[in-house]
């Protein structure tokens, strides 16, 4: 009991540091470059070549794990790969799987906010996100959202971080909706595939988890348990001749997406949205007109 | 008689104002959609949540987008505040004007688009939730969030509230099937917020909804539709003791399945149920009954449905028995559905909660809302969404009674700070409007709650959209540093 007392202090103490260097630099008229595990030289590339490096790597670790919950909380420097080796000894994980690799940190992939392959059928991180907190550029401590799966209380600010790369707030902080992992998980490979058969499928009650067009064919991932699983697979073979594959193979698949930052979509609402957390652009200066 | 502290103290517009406003009003939407007496504005009083009234100083009810357009022009030209209001089945208060202007949007009720291919559709914010799912059905599609009043609540009101509804512990929210809404800020500027722009910029269209009102109002929103499930399997468990009710909760979540549905009801409101017109079968000496539903593919579906009875069965269930055809899953779901108004038959009034908890915490929180209830001396009757841990505390009262009426919202305080303080949340579903008001600070530190503030005013900088909801005034900035302002 001591020792979790001890290492939330630590783990305050990370995301204190954050607020301060925030504040230092609003103070000083400068800007911070957010760094979670460093893998987005592209958007770093954006940012004012002045700014302050503000490593977030620090506040990592899990705040809170309650499997039966089916949530958990973790400081934003905490990786992928750490999170994954907290949940799946409990047969869970977070759906969130986006482009790059495991090293990512969940305060990146928050703040980027782009979507993986399951997407459409598990979540995109703003749905998987149940609350965060964050640093904004007036260095308020914003705790937006909370821990519970299900909560309308005030304004949605998680949904509005999520995915703002990081100019409207650092996150120090992110509640995550977890799944409990498939009974069976299975990716094929379909090559020769009769189009018109492979999309009525992939419309019906068979529809998978994820799919993904590859120049040597479709990669399909089917989930669920036996009897279903071995009755969609059956359907899919219907479809063209399929092959077992690695599920290693999405991550592959994943590491090879381009990393290039996408134009932010911008408007005067967007930009009165800025003025509002961030007047002074210390965070992440670059990103969004000024 | 109301929970909610003092907020600021609404305007009342200038008799010059109020004059014009109502000729221009008038022109705009025809005399016969323009309401002042007090006789016709009385149903506009309140919303579904008994014991809130306030009055409107007049109603006007647009018929189209243009309408709407032109009177929230004719409303911001005079800096007049004004509430919109769908079908007016919130449960939070949310949609009561007080000596405001009620904007009504159930007149637009048009489905502009329908695309079966696609799976969306377009409509209009008065359009009934229930009347969507009908239109879609012909395709083997529907509307998926499912509020308890979907047979008369509008989508508008939906999007504004994010409405969830029991079968979104599979399916989610509706935050979860928008992809996009055309709205109009409280300048009466319309502008369209998309889910692609928000995959590059911020999720402007996720910060509107959910919003109350607050940001401006919907003029039409595309929804996604959602396939007909091949097969639908209903489970009703019943057990002697609620703990092992909400452990078998816990199992079957943990076991891998999830359910598109997972209702529970305590003994209390079983025998409410029992006792009325919407008697649903359910054993009057259960402690709790659980409703789980399953749903999808017809294969494998039979086996997630075994395991869910032998997870009830190992927490002790008494009978397990699955619905054996339609007729009969829909009768157990009208116990359900029918909950609160099986409960409004046994008093007058009702005060209704909707705090979320932990899912590992419900057996103890129950526990805790029972001996509350017990030492308050009023009778607490509970429904709820288990799977998501959202639940439902409901205490029947007479709010002539003003003895019984300090009780019961001495007991409904406790009952939420309790939710606070096992790490949930005061509102699930039905939104903050007036009624959670007073638990705002509870729930969240002084800083958060300002920049919510700040995200209202980026959206309406005067603050003319439903003022004094939602975020506690004196948590505003502005508020604070213009004494003086207008609204304050």
């Amino acid at each position: 009991m001591a020792r979790r007392a001890e290492r939330e202090a630590v783990v305050t103490r990370a995301d204190e540091m954050v607020l301060e260097a925030v504040r230092d630099a609003t103070a000083a008229s400068r800007a911070v470059r957010i760094i979670g595990g460093g893998g987005w030289a592209e958007a770093h590339a954006a940012i004012t070549p002045d700014a302050i490096a503000l490593p977030t790597r620090a506040t990592a670790g899990i705040r809170a794990y309650e499997p039966d919950d089916l949530t958990i909380t973790v400081g934003a420097g905490t990786t992928l790969a750490e999170l994954d080796a907290a949940t799946h000894p409990h047969r869970q994980f977070c759906p969130l799987a986006p482009p790059g690799t495991d090293d990512a940190t969940i305060g990146a992939v928050l703040a980027t906010g782009i979507a993986g392959p399951t997407a459409a059928t598990w979540g995109r991180p703003r749905d998987l996100t149940l609350g965060v907190t964050v640093i904004d550029g007036h260095a308020r401590e914003i705790r937006a959202g909370g821990r519970v799966v299900k909560n309308v209380a005030g304004f949605d600010l998680t949904r509005l971080t999520v995915g703002a790369f990081g100019t409207l707030g650092v996150i120090v902080e992110a509640s995550l909706r977890l799944r409990a992992l498939p009974a069976v998980d299975e990716s094929w490979l379909l090559t020769d595939a009769d189009a018109a058969a492979f999309a009525s499928w992939r419309r019906g009650p068979y529809a998978p988890v994820a799919s993904a067009a590859l120049d040597e064919g479709t990669l399909v991932r089917i989930a669920g348990n036996a009897t279903f699983v071995a009755a969609a697979r059956a359907a899919l073979r219907a479809c063209g001749t399929i092959t077992s594959v690695d599920p290693r193979r999405w991550h592959a698949l994943r590491a090879s997406h381009p990393r290039a930052l996408p134009p932010l979509a911008w408007s005067p609402l967007a930009a009165r949205v800025k003025t509002a957390f961030d007047p002074a652009h210390t965070l992440n200066r670059g990103l969004v007109p000024r | 008689m109301t929970l909610a502290p003092p907020s600021a103290p609404t305007p009342g517009i200038a008799p010059a104002d109020r004059v014009a406003l109502l000729a221009r009003c008038r022109a705009i939407v025809s005399e016969r959609h323009v309401l002042e007496s007090p006789s016709a504005l009385t149903v506009y009083e309140s919303d579904g949540l008994p014991g809130y009234h306030r009055r409107p100083t007049f109603a006007v009810f647009p018929g189209d987008r243009a309408e709407v357009l032109a009177v929230m022009s004719a409303l911001a030209e005079r800096g007049v505040p004004f509430v919109a209001r769908g079908a007016g089945t919130g449960l939070s208060g949310g949609a009561l004007a007080d000596g405001t202007v009620l904007l009504g949007l159930n007149r637009l009720k048009r489905i502009i688009a329908l695309d079966p291919v696609a799976r969306t559709a377009t409509v209009e914010p008065g359009v009934v939730n229930a009347t969507l799912t009908r239109a879609a059905a012909a395709h083997g599609l529907h509307y998926a969030p499912d509020p308890s009043s979907q047979s008369a609540c509008t989508i508008g009101g939906n999007v504004a509230e994010n409405a969830g509804g029991p079968h979104c512990l599979k399916y989610g929210v509706t935050q979860n099937h928008v992809l996009a809404a055309t709205i109009a800020l409280p300048t009466g500027e319309a502008l369209t917020l998309t889910r692609d722009d928000a995959t590059r910029g911020y999720d402007l269209l996720g910060a509107f909804i959910g919003s109350e009102g607050c940001f401006g109002v919907v003029l039409d929103v595309t929804v996604r539709l959602t396939p007909d499930p091949e097969k639908i399997l209903t489970l009703l468990a019943d057990f002697t003791r609620v703990d092992d009710a909400a452990a078998a909760v816990s199992a079957i979540v943990a076991a891998g399945i999830l359910p598109a549905a997972m209702e529970m009801m305590d003994q209390a409101t079983i025998e409410a149920v029992e006792s009325s017109v919407y008697a649903a079968g359910y054993p009057r000496d259960a402690a709790a009954v659980l409703l789980v539903e399953v749903d999808g593919a017809a294969v494998g579906l039979d086996e997630d449905a075994a395991v869910i009875e032998a997870h009830c069965r190992a927490h002790g269930a008494r009978t397990v028995r699955i619905a054996s055809d339609a007729t009969d899953r829909a009768r157990l779901w009208q116990g359900r559905k029918k909950a609160f108004g099986a409960m409004g038959r046994v008093s007058r009034s009702l005060a209704v909660q909707d705090a979320v908890v932990p899912r590992t915490r419900l057996a103890e929180l129950l526990t805790a809302i029972t001996a509350i209830g017990v030492a308050h001396g009023v009778r607490v009757l509970n429904v709820f969404h288990a799977g998501d841990g959202n639940l439902h505390p409901n205490i029947p009262y007479d709010a002539q009674n003003a003895d019984e009426s300090t009780r019961v919202h001495a007991a409904m305080r406790e009952i939420m700070q309790r939710c606070i303080d096992v790490g949930g949340t005061i509102t699930g579903e039905h939104g903050v409007g007036l009624d959670k008001l007073g638990y705002m600070d509870a729930l969240f530190t002084a800083p958060t709650l300002e920049a919510m503030c700040d995200l209202r005013t980026v959206f309406d900088p005067t603050h003319r959209a439903n003022p004094g909801k939602v975020i506690p005034v004196h948590r505003c900035r502005e508020w604070r540093a213009a004494p003086n302002a207008r609204q304050s």
